[in-house]
């Protein structure tokens, strides 16, 4: 009996201790005010974008603004002062660590995959046919299995993190043809690869959907389970950075994205919770 | 009541002052901002080389080409097409419909350029590519297409203006002779009025550089030397706005300030070649 | 040879002038085939209650009430600034300035008319920066600046058009009141700006819809794709142009495409509205000006 009496103690506190836990992940905004600007990778924004809906409508003092532009200009705002929270797709290098004071958040894991349009019969490459495709030497779907008609090669700008973990996993460094077409973020590349047969081009594995099909590097498909598992190489880290230690709301934020709810919303929005 | 009046007086001459200085100060501030460009020498390698980031080189002719040839290629539609849509609404069409088209130019004025980007990604771009079958469509031929319909309203209107500047004598004269609605156009408003032709040409040429949005969504903003007009391109204009995002300490930002100094020196100079041939209507007086 | 010349330009104005209406009717039908059917209260205030929105009880996600609000506010604040110094700067080239002055004021003022509108954004945003790092850090790019750039944009505008309704009075309106013995500022105020209030009020207009339309300019100077309905005017926004710009890029599933197209309609609508009253004052405001009993 007293046995059963101490077990129900425990559950009840392991139920109350939960519950409590659970109710904080908003609660951590009870009574906060102001502004908090975020900005950066735009692989992130899906997320960041849920969370912040969620905490403004729990508190309406709150006011959260979102920008993309890539993970080279959330290290740079961030670093600048521009903004509160500069997210990046990678890590930032020991060079900006040091010049901004960064303190780095993992809070996700995720691909990055190659993607074509839905229509194109092309669904498996080895890694030199990749390299030659975006260097520009294969030039003709034809030449791998597709349709006769030239490959449309997209591609993103600088500051992309997407870009960066493409480069050096992928095409291990190698050239991106200048002819590709340039497009600002995940989801403009994705809009873009749906609406053209003929196009290729990477995307954050999170962002996969029924709009783009998936191309097998290697014999690997890009999948969220081939990621976690290791299986897919090209995988990165999804980064929130501040700078210095973070206070205030920034805080805040920064400890809801690593709390259950928040893990649950990285999940939900296709990427793998570091929780 | 004098110090009132003289007050503000001066109020009007200190509005016209600073106005004359934010043209100055714009200027002034691509120069300050891009100097260490000019400090090496730079300047004017940027002028000739690629824009290549992985090799340091951050040249901006192929930006340049891109501008130039998008807003020429577009001018090549334009031109014709106005020319012939205010001959019809001055002369050569019935009146009433010359009336109901010019009150659609007049709205079609008012479109913003976004709506032509818009429009031009999920009708013009699907079609070109199918069409031409060779790159991706986006490419300098969508791109001066749309421009062509955004600054085909701003001339059609300009050159009716001129058209409708003859004087009246002239026209008449025409009728007296026997002469039908297309002679008097040809040889009569229209060597009339060229110089109102040229002024509305080079304006809309002005306008058609400095356009960002439609060679932002639509040209493809591929960095490399277009070889044909179905290649993708990219303007100075979508340049600053795609790099804007950069780290601004870096070379790579320096240059959209020698970006906006080209735009700035290419429209200032669009600028004083049609006040050389002086007809523009607010400086009658 | 003649006769095959002037026969083919008749054609060819023909062919020019249905190439154009074809061109216009395209766009605009586009437009409205697919985004007439998604005009509804979700399209502007998502799932939140418009009331709710309307008195800023809520914040609306999804929908496009920010972004309207963003246009509208943006459009208020930059005419705000434009109107008075383009009023007096154009009363001053009218009135007071004649000679080499007059050309160069004019000449520096067709030059700012002319710079492309990225340009001057590349200028708001590097003054942003400016007063960043050395004024005060709690500047960044934002409404207020957004709204200063697009003032700069519209300057020459509404300039020209208070100069040229100036000028373009009769001589005898204008030395009436001054034979009478007035100032040259009563004759101002009270003759020569009410008979050209029809031309100043149009170009108003005009730049009211400038504003509302331009994306080049507020895209490098603080219009984000997510920020709610601005707090302040040191903080980022949305707004109905750059909306469009953002789903034409990056539209996550078809129903956000749609709803691209129902913002460019609804734009559309607005700037259409904008241009129409803008002719309506050309036309009819000078007859009830002046004919007023």
């Amino acid at each position: 009996m007293k046995r059963v009496i101490c077990l129900a103690w425990i559950s009840v506190f392991m139920i109350a201790g939960n519950l409590s836990a659970f109710a904080g992940n908003l609660n951590l905004f009870e009574g906060m005010k102001g502004t908090l600007r975020i900005a950066g990778g735009t692989a992130h924004i899906p997320v960041m974008k849920e969370a912040a809906k969620r905490i403004m409508t729990f508190n309406g003092d709150i006011q959260i603004s979102i920008a993309g532009g890539g993970s080279g200009v959330g290290i740079k705002q961030v670093g600048e002062g521009l903004v509160n929270i500069g997210n990046s797709g990678r890590k930032p290098t020991d060079e900006e660590i040091n010049k901004y004071q960064l303190k780095m958040f993992k809070w996700a894991i995720d691909g990055v995959g190659v993607v074509v349009n839905p229509e194109n019969k092309v669904k498996a490459l080895s890694k030199t046919q990749l390299i030659d495709i975006f260097s520009g030497k294969i030039n003709n779907w034809k030449s791998i299995g597709g349709v006769d008609k030239p490959i449309n090669v997209y591609t993103r700008d600088k500051a992309s993190g997407t870009r960066a973990v493409f480069w050096k996993k992928a095409l291990d460094k190698g050239e991106i043809t200048a002819k590709a077409n340039f497009v600002v973020s995940n989801g403009a590349m994705k809009s873009a690869i749906s609406s053209n047969p003929y196009a290729i081009g990477y995307v954050s594995v999170g962002y996969i959907d029924k709009s783009v099909a998936p191309v097998a590097l290697g014999g690997v498909v890009p999948t969220l389970e081939n990621v976690k598992q290791g299986n897919y190489q090209i995988a990165r880290g999804l980064y929130s950075n501040t700078k210095g230690e973070p206070s205030g709301l920034t805080k805040k934020f920064i400890d809801f994205i690593f709390s259950p709810e928040g893990q649950k919303i990285a999940s939900e929005k296709g990427f793998i919770p570091v929780q | 009541m004098k110090l009132i009046d003289h007050s503000i007086e001066k109020f009007f001459w200190i509005a016209a002052v600073l106005s004359l200085s934010i043209t100055v100060l714009i200027f002034g501030f691509m120069v300050i901002l891009g100097f260490p460009l000019f400090k090496g020498g730079q300047f004017f390698e940027l002028l000739s080389q690629p824009w290549l980031p992985d090799y340091g080189t951050y040249g901006i002719y192929h930006m340049i080409v891109g501008t130039l040839s998008i807003a020429f290629i577009g001018l090549v539609f334009a031109f014709p097409l106005s020319l012939g849509c205010s001959a019809f609404i001055s002369v050569l069409g019935p009146k009433r419909f010359g009336q109901i088209l010019k009150k659609t130019v007049q709205m079609m004025t008012g479109i913003p350029t976004v709506i032509y980007g818009f429009v031009g990604i999920f009708l013009l771009v699907p079609i070109i590519r199918e069409l031409f079958e060779h790159g991706s469509g986006m490419c300098i031929l969508s791109a001066s297409i749309l421009l062509a319909i955004l600054i085909s309203p701003t001339m059609i209107l300009f050159f009716s203006d001129s058209f409708d500047q003859v004087p009246k004598p002239f026209l008449d004269a025409v009728d007296a002779l026997g002469g039908n609605k297309a002679q008097k156009i040809l040889y009569v408003i229209l060597p009339y009025s060229l110089r109102g032709v040229i002024t509305g040409l080079v304006l809309a040429l002005g306008r058609a550089m400095g356009d960002t949005m439609i060679a932002l969504m639509v040209a493809g903003n591929a960095v490399a030397l277009p070889d044909s007009v179905l290649d993708s391109a990219r303007t100075l204009t979508a340049h600053i706005a795609l790099i804007i995002a950069a780290d601004f300490e870096s070379l790579e930002f320096k240059t959209l300030f020698a970006c906006g100094i080209i735009l700035y020196l290419f429209t200032t100079f669009i600028t004083l070649s049609v006040r050389s041939f002086d007809l523009m209507p607010w400086r009658r007086k | 040879m003649n006769r095959v010349l002037e026969k083919s330009v008749t054609g060819f104005s023909w062919i020019c002038a249905m190439v154009l209406l074809g061109t216009v009717f395209c766009i605009v039908g586009y437009l409205l085939i697919k985004g007439l059917g998604t005009i509804n209260i979700t399209l502007i205030f998502g799932e939140t209650d418009p009331k709710d929105a309307l008195f800023f009880r809520k914040q609306v996600f999804d929908g496009l009430f920010p972004a309207i609000l963003g246009t509208f506010a943006l459009v208020v604040l930059s005419v705000s600034f434009a109107i008075p110094i383009g009023f007096a700067a154009g009363i001053y080239m009218a009135e007071y300035c004649r000679g080499i002055v007059k050309r160069i004021f004019s000449l520096f003022f067709d030059i700012l008319a002319g710079i492309p509108s990225i340009v001057v954004g590349l200028f708001g945003f590097s003054v942003a920066i400016f007063l960043h790092n050395y004024f005060s850090s709690r500047i960044y790019p934002c409404l207020l600046i957004s709204a200063l750039s697009l003032a700069f944009l519209v300057l020459p505008y509404l300039i020209r058009t208070t100069q040229v309704s100036l000028e373009n009075l009769p001589e005898d309106i204008r030395r009436t009141a001054p034979a009478l013995g007035a100032t040259k500022l009563q004759n101002i105020f009270h003759v020569l700006i009410p008979r050209s209030l029809s031309g100043i009020a149009s170009g108003v207009i005009l730049s009211i819809g400038r504003c509302a339309e331009d994306t080049a300019v507020i895209m490098l100077t603080g219009v984000v794709a997510t920020a709610g309905v601005p707090k302040s005017v040191f903080s980022n926004y949305e707004a109905l142009p750059f909306y469009i710009y953002y789903i034409s890029s990056q539209y996550s599933d078809k129903q956000k495409l749609l709803s691209g197209y129902g913002a460019a309609i609804i734009l559309l609508v607005i700037c259409g509205l904008l241009f129409a009253i803008a002719f309506f004052i050309k036309h009819r405001l000078t007859y009830h000006v002046l004919y007023r009993p």
